[in-house]
């Protein structure tokens, strides 16, 4: 039997190789951890409690218990992000999401009232700017979707300097299914928020439905 | 002995990546990236939220303090990166400087990415994961411009090689299971009906929903089709038997993803980490098929 030695280098190599793929595994296993314990799977809810208790192990995994401050946590919050493996791997699963639509209602003194969308020139910052609507939609905190709304009200307001206010109005498409489709159903659109922005100093007025 | 042919597929598939992604976003660069003047603005909230994670990520702010040091904009700044960018997918897909032009094209990429954090999607993360393996392989490959200027002597550790092309299989291994898992446990993946709506819901509506109306039978197997390859991937691909048809059906999945949603930049990472994680050694075979075949055939031997 011939005996295989590992060089010091090799065995910095092989530990590194444990820890990043220990890493990704978790983070791609915490995805689907947190799918089941939310109940957003076709499992049965019965699931939901050792999913939590698997996304719980997860998270102290990544250090994710530890104060947001601490130093382990940073350090290591940096390498998932330059090694590209901060997050997980579900995409459209295990449901595609509803898509947002922006309009933009532009006042003028005179009364006119014009619309626009966020414009993009190209297609691929087209499916940046999906990214941005879908944070705009997902997002529980009011602020922080206001605050996202008024960068892409930004430009907009730069275009059209003479406008006297804009209403951004934000909501959900729903698409038919491919049944609803065939029997002659299209596109709706369900209102969410409202946001009023004029050049004066006061503060955006919030509407939702 | 591990053949180099991967790394030299991984190195100009990035490169023609990392060239399409510059020059695809060119004209809404400033629009998206910019933090002060025009555009969204939308970099600041982007970098704080990073800065309050850790602040040893790199970002773009990193850059334009640097850069105002120097005397440059902001613009000016943003402008160098998209120029360094496209420097660094120029010498990768020639393959001349290759250390520096792959840690350049991944650390602008990576400044990029993060601080448009809020704009960014799949295609970001797997571009930083290839750029990161190829940055830290042993480079350059028989394939690139510095090793017919005689760089060859501190590159040829296969033993090396194959360990980076090892980590590079079993992540992908990884992403499709676990992406293969989250889909089966969606009732939408086995009805069609998630199929349905991916290429339905904007911006991913390439093909007119009249279109898309007539597959109504096809999207369910489609469907069930694309949870049980993603999911078995990592079981079928090691086998030499089973490898070339799953290894087929995945790029086939990722240049329909790319056709029918428009998602061209995604598709082309796609199919870069696959190939060059496992697909060189068909090639190989594929030549030694043909050449035998030829020896073979009449025309060859009369």
């Amino acid at each position: 039997m011939r005996e295989t030695v590992l060089t010091p280098k090799a065995r910095i190599y092989l530990a590194w190789f444990l820890l990043h793929c220990l890493l990704i595994i978790t983070i791609s296993s915490r995805e689907i951890f947190w799918l089941i314990a939310h109940r957003l799977t076709i499992l049965p809810t019965s699931f939901s409690s050792t999913a939590r208790k698997l996304d719980s192990i997860a998270s102290t995994t990544l250090a994710q218990n530890l104060a947001s401050s601490n130093p382990v946590r940073r350090g290591l919050l940096a390498y998932l992000h330059v090694t590209g493996i901060e997050r997980g791997y579900g995409y459209f699963a295990p449901n595609v999401p509803g898509s947002y639509k922006l309009v933009f209602e532009l006042h003028y003194p005179d009364g006119t009232v014009e619309y626009e969308l966020p414009e993009v020139r190209s297609t691929a910052a087209e499916l940046r700017l999906a990214s941005l609507l879908d944070e705009i939609g997902r997002t529980r905190y009011d602020a922080l979707r206001e605050y996202l709304v008024k960068t892409l009200a930004g430009p907009v307001w730069r275009e059209h300097p003479e406008a006297k206010t804009i209403r951004a109005i934000f909501g959900l498409r729903n698409f038919p299914d491919i049944h609803e489709f065939q029997r002659g159903a299209r596109e709706s659109y369900e209102f969410l928020y409202a946001y009023d922005f004029s050049l004066g100093k006061d503060p955006p007025q919030t509407k939702t439905p | 002995m591990e053949s180099d042919s991967w790394l030299a597929v991984l190195r100009i598939g990035l490169g023609l990546q990392v060239l399409l992604y510059a020059l695809s976003l060119r004209n809404d660069w400033n629009y998206l990236f910019a933090g002060t003047g025009g555009g969204m603005k939308g970099r600041a909230l982007s970098e704080a939220l990073l800065s309050s994670q850790s602040p040893l990520v790199p970002r773009l702010d990193w850059l334009v303090t640097i850069g105002s040091a120097a005397g440059l904009s902001e613009q000016g700044v943003l402008l160098l990166s998209w120029c360094s960018l496209l420097c660094g997918a120029a010498g990768l897909l020639a393959g001349f400087f290759l250390r520096s032009s792959a840690i350049i094209a991944w650390f602008i990429h990576l400044c990029v990415a993060k601080s448009g954090g809020l704009v960014a999607y799949g295609v970001d993360n797997f571009m930083t994961i290839g750029l990161f393996y190829l940055m830290w392989s042993p480079l350059p490959d028989r394939w690139s411009l510095d090793w017919r200027r005689g760089e060859k002597a501190q590159a040829k550790d296969s033993r090396l090689s194959g360990f980076f092309r090892r980590v590079l299989q079993i992540h992908l291994c990884i992403i499709y299971l676990t992406s293969g898992i989250a889909k089966c446990l969606g009732s939408g993946w086995w009805n069609g009906s998630n199929l349905w709506r991916a290429l339905t819901h904007p911006p991913f509506d390439v093909l007119p929903p009249e279109v898309l109306v007539h597959g109504e039978f096809f999207f369910p197997l489609a469907g069930a089709l694309i949870c049980l390859l993603e999911a078995s991937y990592p079981f079928l691909v090691w086998s030499r038997r089973t490898r070339l048809p799953v290894l087929l059906a995945i790029c086939l999945m990722h240049l329909m993803i790319g056709l029918g949603m428009g998602m061209y930049l995604f598709a082309l990472i796609m199919i870069v980490l696959n190939l060059a994680a496992f697909g060189p050694e068909f090639s190989f075979r594929l030549e030694r098929i043909v050449f035998a075949w030829l020896r073979k055939s009449p025309a060859s031997t009369g």
